[in-house]
């Protein structure tokens, strides 16, 4: 008896849920483009951990100049826009929670624990991804390990998931391809379902109508016949109304079948759109921190163009780095080192060496970028002083105390490149503090937590 | 299988592969391992870089997000779409779903946009950081989405009236 209950409540709950959206095709559809962003997201996610962590052996790209822009930036827009297509990919699938049983099989029994994974890792990847570019982080882990596992573990989740889902995804598809149309009627669906008897609920509640609870309730909700026939006053003289049923037949079964399929059509029509505008509103008012064009749209981006130093923004504060003191103090030397062999360069004495004027952007993991203007001694030619392997590797040193990115690697083609500088000045002023005077690295399409700031060792490393 | 199903509730023996072709077929097994392996190369990374003691905080936050999504956001979704279906007796429905539509569009803003005024309440220390008058804008965006919502749905209802004549 109480398994009876738990049959019907569970009924209930889907039967109260159902909605012409909510079927395979949409699905398939907004599943679709929401894989495309998380492919797009993993990809340029595994690109940007790269850069920071290579392998051995790994070089990149040093062209485009804005090759990191560009793939950061579509990092957090495509990771923006998985907001929207991930609610709506729940929402259109919503009512499988109250599947019955609850565990069908073994296999049905992972299938949902690989479900629950997925949900569960896909939320928390977007939710921490997002407050990361506030910089606030209240969660009780460390971000960037785990958003990169998560990355792994959504992608293989993607994989898995499209694997077992195949036959539906195959099925709409064939469809699609049949009739052009993509019209699902045939498929299940909440609409085409109502018409029709299933045994279960025939065997349940005797007719096709849920009682209880939810037969109330969805008599209460559907007391709005004006929803339905203005629906149609809307659809048919658009002509994209089934051409047979018009309104003009008096058989009430052909008008209300008609109305209900105006209905459906509209409610989907309906659901596309809101997704659509949805992400083209979350995408457009936040990309303006790093698509210039948009820059004049920008309402809720975490950075404005412009708006920092010198015109540019800031990552890391001197004052979070702990760098005034040294940083301002007058006996400051950059050190080059290579082979036992070390050179010390006070800014004056950099000052004096060929200058380099370079555009380039600062593009920051947290998906802004300022193009700006830098003028500094070629890295390259410091590197000669010292008489560095042309294919050696540099280890750059901070003044900051502590912190991930105290000392990082820089791999030789952007050692060698020519657009790389120890950056002196920005936008044609002395370096401002915060941008990290005295010394800076400015490189093409490297991260900017790589571009390090308050330099004060750069030394050539074994080939 | 004769339970009510909905959209794509058919479990792994429900659409057997039975019907696939053999090309289908293949590729299916190469997406279900390939799928295994990310999965499990995932745990691997997870273990390998995050101190055990942080690893109960990560599963607490999906469990979490899971409840705050079924528990939370889907039940109110359901409830404000019986609600507006409810209140739309003499209201065509194109006009309540462009109502609908326009609800979900300033909610999921609302998600991205509410984090962001905490965080900027909470000061982050950088004043290049969250630098915008973001509460100002988020007014300015709600009024937006009401000024065209209701010139949309005007325009709809003229052009009903026009038709019904
Ligand atoms: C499901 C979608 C996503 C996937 C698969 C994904 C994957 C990744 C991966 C693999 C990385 C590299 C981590 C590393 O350097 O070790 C990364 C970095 C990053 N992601 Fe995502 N991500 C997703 C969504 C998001 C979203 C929605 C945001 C923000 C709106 C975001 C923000 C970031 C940030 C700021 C970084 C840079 C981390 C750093 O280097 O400090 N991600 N992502």
């Amino acid at each position: 008896m109480v398994q009876w209950n738990m049959r019907q409540v569970m009924y209930e709950a889907q039967r109260a849920l159902a909605s012409p959206v909510r079927n395979p095709r949409m699905a398939t559809v907004i599943g679709r483009l929401l894989g495309l962003a998380f492919v797009l997201c993993f990809g340029t996610g595994l690109y940007s951990h790269f850069l920071q962590e290579p392998l051995p052996g790994m070089h990149f790209a040093t062209r485009p100049e804005l090759l990191y822009q560009f793939t950061q930036g579509t990092h957090i827009i495509a990771g923006i826009a998985c907001f929207p297509l991930l609610l709506a990919k729940l929402f259109i699938v919503f009512p499988d929670l109250f599947q019955q049983p609850p565990v069908k099989s073994f296999l049905n029994f992972l299938e949902r624990a690989s479900i629950a994974l997925f949900v569960g890792a896909s939320l928390v990847q977007i939710t921490i991804g997002l407050l990361n570019t506030y910089q606030w982080y209240p969660w009780p882990f460390p971000f960037r390990e785990t958003h990169f596992a998560l990355g792994w573990v959504l992608i293989g989740s993607l994989a898995l998931h499209i694997g077992i889902k195949l036959p539906i995804i195959a099925r709409v598809w064939r469809k699609e391809a049949d009739d052009g149309s993509g019209d699902d009627d045939h498929l299940t669906d909440a609409v085409a379902r109502d018409r029709t008897a299933t045994p279960e609920a025939v065997r349940l509640f005797g007719s096709s109508r849920p009682t209880g609870v939810t037969g109330r309730l969805l008599a209460w909700i559907d007391a709005t016949p004006d929803l339905r026939a203005d629906a149609t006053a809307e659809r048919a003289p658009s002509g994209l109304d089934t051409g047979s049923a018009s309104a003009s037949r008096d058989d009430t079964a052909d008008a209300e079948d008609a109305a209900r399929t105006a209905h459906t059509r509209l409610s989907r029509r309906g659901f596309l759109t809101t997704v659509g505008v949805s992400v083209g509103t979350v995408v457009v008012l936040t990309t303006g921190q790093t698509v210039a064009p948009l820059d004049a749209v920008n309402a809720f981006a975490p950075r404005k163009k412009g708006v920092g130093q010198q015109g540019v923004p800031v990552n890391r504060t001197s004052k979070q780095a702990d760098v005034a003191a040294d940083a301002l103090a007058a006996g400051w030397v950059l050190t080059v080192a290579h082979a036992g062999v070390e050179r010390s360069f006070s800014r004056s004495e950099l000052l004096a060496m060929p200058q380099t004027e370079v555009d380039l952007p600062i593009a920051c993991v947290e998906g802004w970028s300022q193009l700006a203007r830098w003028r500094g001694v070629r890295l390259s030619d410091l590197a000669d002083l010292v008489s560095a392997d042309a294919a050696a590797s540099f280890r750059l040193t901070s003044l900051e105390k502590k912190g991930a990115y105290r000392q990082t690697t820089m791999g030789s083609e952007y050692v060698r490149d020519q657009l790389t500088l120890v950056a002196l000045e920005l936008n044609g002023e002395t370096l401002d503090l915060e941008h990290g005077y005295p010394a800076r690295m400015i490189a093409p399409g490297r991260p900017g937590v790589l571009q390090t700031k308050w330099l004060s060792r750069i030394e050539a490393m074994d080939v | 299988m004769s339970t009510a199903r909905t959209a794509g509730n058919r479990s792994v023996e429900a659409s057997g592969s039975g019907e696939l072709g053999p090309a289908l077929r293949v590729t299916r097994i190469v997406l279900i391992t390939l799928g295994l392996a990310g999965l499990a190369w995932g745990a691997y990374v997870l273990f390998d870089s995050v101190k055990p003691a942080r690893i109960p905080g990560i599963a607490l936050w999906m469990g979490a997000a899971i409840v705050l999504h079924d528990g939370v956001i889907s039940p109110l979704v359901f409830f404000c779409g019986i609600l507006l279906r409810r209140a739309g007796h003499r209201i065509s429905g194109t006009v309540i779903l462009v109502v609908q539509g326009a609800i979900v569009v300033g909610s999921v803003m609302s998600l991205i946009v509410v984090p962001l005024l905490i965080a900027q309440s909470r000061g982050t220390g950088n004043p290049t950081v969250l630098p915008l008058d973001y509460g100002v804008n988020f007014a300015v965006f709600w009024a937006a989405v009401a000024v065209v919502t209701a010139a949309v749905s005007f325009g709809l209802y003229a052009r009903g009236r026009r038709r019904l004549r």
